[in-house]
C-alpha cells in the first residue's frame, strides 16, 4: 500500500513550535527547568504543611501562597524561554538561516514564543497535585486552579512577548536573558513594599496598574476570600491588556524587519 | 532584469558606513561567479542584500528573475550558506535538513526523502544519524550546502564555504560545488579567497574593493583588465646562472634580471612591457641556443592573483 502525502503546505508557525518543543523538552532543558520548578515547589508544600513557623496559614492561604510562587515562577520560566528566542538564535549563528526561508517572521516568532508558553503549561501541570493536597476537603482546588491557569496564562502570554521583545535588540543573550530578569524583578518589588504603601488610592491604581500585583490580588480574592470570579474582575484588567499590549507590540519590530 | 543576479546601483550603509557603493553586475543563469576582494571589500554586505538579509539603502537588484521588492518569493529560489553559519548541535543532520525542507513547505515525507537525498549528495550518510555537535567543520559545511539545496534553488549563494578547512576539504566542498552548478544547472555565486581554486571552478568573478567594484568579466578579462606587470622566473643548473644572466640582459625584452635570495639557480626576470609576454618566447630561445637548460619556468602576471593583488592594492 501507497502512502499518500496531503498536498497541503505545512503551517510555518506550527513547523517551528513543533521544532522549537523538541529542542526544549527532548534536548533536556524543559525538563531540568519543570524538575527544579518541582522541587521547589516541593520544599513550599511541605514547609507550609509542617512549619511551626508557617503552619500558622489558614489552609486556603496556604493553597494562595502555593499558587501565587507556581504563577510567579512558571512565567518567569517563561519569560526566560522567550527572552533566548532570538538572540539564543543570533549567537548560535543559526537565525541567518532561519531568516533566509520564506517563513515570515512574524511566524518565526510566534512558533517560537508558543513554544517558550509551554514552560508555563508544563509549570501549571506540575501544580496540579501540590494544590490538590494543600486544598483538599474544603473544596478550592477546582477555583484556585482555575484561576491560577487564567492569571498565569495572561502574565506568562505577557513576559514571554515581552522576552522575545527584548531577545529581538539585546546585542547577547545574556544581555537578553539580565534585561529580562531585572524588569521581572522590578515588576515583583511592589509586592515587597509595607502594607501602608499599597493602601489608599495612590497605592491601589499602582497594584491595579502592575499586571503581576494585579494578577496576584485577584487570585487570593479567589482563594482566600472565596469571592465569584466575576466579583474581582477588575483586577484582570491589567493583565489582560499588558498580555494584548505586548502581542501586539511584539509585531512591530517583527513586521518592520520584514522589509 | 532576465539574468539569474543582477544590480544596479547598490548601496548599503551602516550607519555612516558604507559597506557596498554602486554595486551594478549581472550574471547569467549557470554561471559560477566567484566574488572576490580583500577582508572587508563588502563581499559578506553584498550577499547579505541580495539574499534580502539585509534592505540595500539604495539601488535595485533581482534574482532568478524577482525584484527585490519580493523578498520572499526572492528567498524561495534561492539557497544560501552564510559565513559563520552556525548548526544546532543535538539535532541529527538528516533532522535538521528535515526541518528546514519543511519551512520550505515540504510534506514530512517529501521532506524526509529531500533530506536522505541532499546528506547523500554531500557525502554525509554516515553522519545522518549522528547529532550535528558531533561533525568536523568540513562536514558542517557540507551540510550547510545541503541545507542550501532544500528548495532545488535556482540560484546559489555560497559565503566563504571553504573558510577554516583543510586542503581536503576546501577540495571536497569545490568539488560538489561544481557538482551542483553542473549537474542543477543552477547559478552559483561563491564568494572565496582561494583565487586558484576560483580561476579552476568560475566561469566568471567579481572582485570587490571597498565596497565598490574593482573589476567584472571572465577571468582573462579580469587580468587583462588589471594591467598587472609581467614577471618571470626560472631555474637553471647552478653552473650556468653566469652565462644565462649574461644572455637574458643582451635581450631587449628583459628590463631587470637578478638573482634570488635562497634559491640557487633561479632567476627573477621583470619584462619591458609589462602587456606583452610574447618577448619572453626569445628569452627562452636565446637560452637553449646558448646551451642553458632550463630546469623551471613560470610567467608571472598573468594569473588571476596577480589580477587581484594588482587591483586591491592599487586602490
Amino acid at each position: 500500500m501507497v502512502a499518500v502525502e496531503s498536498t497541503a503546505r505545512p503551517r510555518a508557525w506550527a513547523v517551528v513550535t513543533g521544532q522549537e518543543l523538541r529542542d526544549l523538552w527532548l534536548g533536556g532543558r524543559g525538563l531540568l527547568l519543570s524538575l527544579a520548578f518541582s522541587g521547589l515547589l516541593s520544599a513550599l508544600s511541605y514547609l507550609v504543611a509542617t512549619n511551626q513557623a508557617l503552619n500558622f496559614l489558614e489552609q486556603r492561604e496556604s493553597v494562595n501562597l502555593t499558587l501565587q510562587v507556581a504563577i510567579a515562577v512558571g512565567a518567569m520560566l517563561a519569560l526566560l524561554g522567550g527572552a533566548d528566542a532570538i538572540s539564543g538564535e543570533r549567537e548560535r549563528g543559526s537565525l541567518e538561516s532561519l531568516l533566509l526561508t520564506p517563513v515570515s517572521r512574524l511566524e518565526l516568532t510566534a512558533g517560537k514564543l508558543l513554544a517558550a508558553l509551554s514552560l508555563w503549561i508544563a509549570a501549571l501541570v506540575v501544580t496540579i497535585p501540590y494544590v490538590w493536597f494543600l486544598g483538599r476537603g474544603i473544596g478550592i482546588v477546582g477555583d484556585a486552579l482555575a484561576t491560577g491557569a487564567l492569571v498565569g496564562t495572561l502574565l506568562a502570554i505577557f513576559l514571554v512577548s515581552l522576552g522575545v521583545l527584548v531577545s529581538i535588540f539585546a546585542g547577547s543573550n545574556r544581555v537578553s536573558l539580565s534585561v529580562s530578569l531585572f524588569v521581572l524583578l522590578a515588576l515583583f518589588a511592589p509586592t515587597q513594599f509595607p502594607t501602608s504603601a499599597q493602601q489608599g488610592w495612590a497605592g491601589d491604581l499602582f497594584l491595579r496598574a502592575n499586571p503581576l500585583t494585579a494578577g496576584e490580588h485577584y487570585v487570593g480574592k479567589i482563594v482566600v476570600d472565596g469571592h465569584h470570579w466575576s466579583q474581582d474582575v477588575s483586577w484582570l484588567v491589567s493583565p489582560a491588556i499588558a498580555a494584548a499590549l505586548f502581542a501586539v507590540l511584539l509585531q512591530s519590530p517583527v513586521r518592520a524587519s520584514c522589509n | 532584469m532576465s539574468a539569474a543576479v543582477e544590480a544596479r546601483g547598490v548601496r548599503k550603509e551602516y550607519g555612516g558606513l558604507v559597506a557596498v557603493e554602486d554595486l551594478t553586475f549581472a550574471v547569467e543563469r549557470g554561471h559560477i561567479l566567484g566574488v572576490l576582494g580583500p577582508n572587508g571589500a563588502g563581499k559578506t554586505s553584498a550577499i547579505r542584500v541580495l539574499t534580502t538579509i539585509l534592505a540595500p539603502t539604495r539601488g535595485t537588484f533581482a534574482v532568478a528573475g524577482i525584484p527585490s521588492t519580493r523578498p520572499a518569493d526572492i528567498r524561495q529560489r534561492i539557497g544560501v550558506l552564510p559565513e559563520s553559519a552556525g548548526y544546532p548541535e543535538r539535532l541529527t543532520g538528516e533532522e535538521y535538513l528535515r526541518y528546514h525542507a519543511r519551512l520550505f513547505g515540504l510534506g514530512k515525507q517529501s521532506a524526509r526523502a529531500v533530506a536522505v537525498r541532499l546528506l547523500a549528495e554531500a557525502g554525509l550518510p554516515a553522519g545522518a544519524r549522528a547529532p550535528i555537535g558531533t561533525y568536523s567543520r568540513g562536514m558542517r559545511q557540507r551540510l550547510g550546502i545541503a541545507r542550501a539545496l532544500v528548495n532545488e534553488p535556482q540560484v546559489l549563494f555560497l559565503d566563504e564555504p571553504t573558510m577554516g578547512l583543510d586542503p581536503s576539504g576546501q577540495r571536497q566542498v569545490l568539488t560538489l560545488v561544481r557538482r551542483i552548478a553542473r549537474e542543477r544547472g543552477a547559478t552559483v555565486l561563491l564568494s572565496t579567497h582561494l583565487l586558484a581554486e576560483v580561476e579552476e571552478t568560475c566561469s566568471r568573478v567579481l572582485i570587490l574593493n571597498r565596497g565598490r567594484v574593482a573589476a567584472e568579466g571572465t577571468v582573462a578579462d579580469v587580468s587583462r583588465q588589471a594591467a598587472a606587470p609581467r614577471s618571470a622566473r626560472l631555474r637553471v643548473e647552478a653552473d650556468s646562472v653566469p652565462k644565462a644572466f649574461r644572455i637574458l640582459t643582451a635581450e631587449r625584452g628583459i628590463r631587470v634580471v637578478e638573482p634570488t635570495d635562497g634559491q640557487p639557480g633561479t632567476l627573477a626576470l621583470t619584462l619591458a612591457d609589462k602587456q606583452d609576454s610574447t618577448s619572453m618566447n626569445a628569452a627562452l630561445c636565446a637560452l637553449a641556443e646558448g646551451g642553458v637548460s632550463v630546469l623551471f619556468f613560470e610567467l608571472e602576471g598573468a594569473r588571476l592573483s596577480d589580477a587581484f593583488l594588482a587591483m586591491t592594492e592599487a586602490a
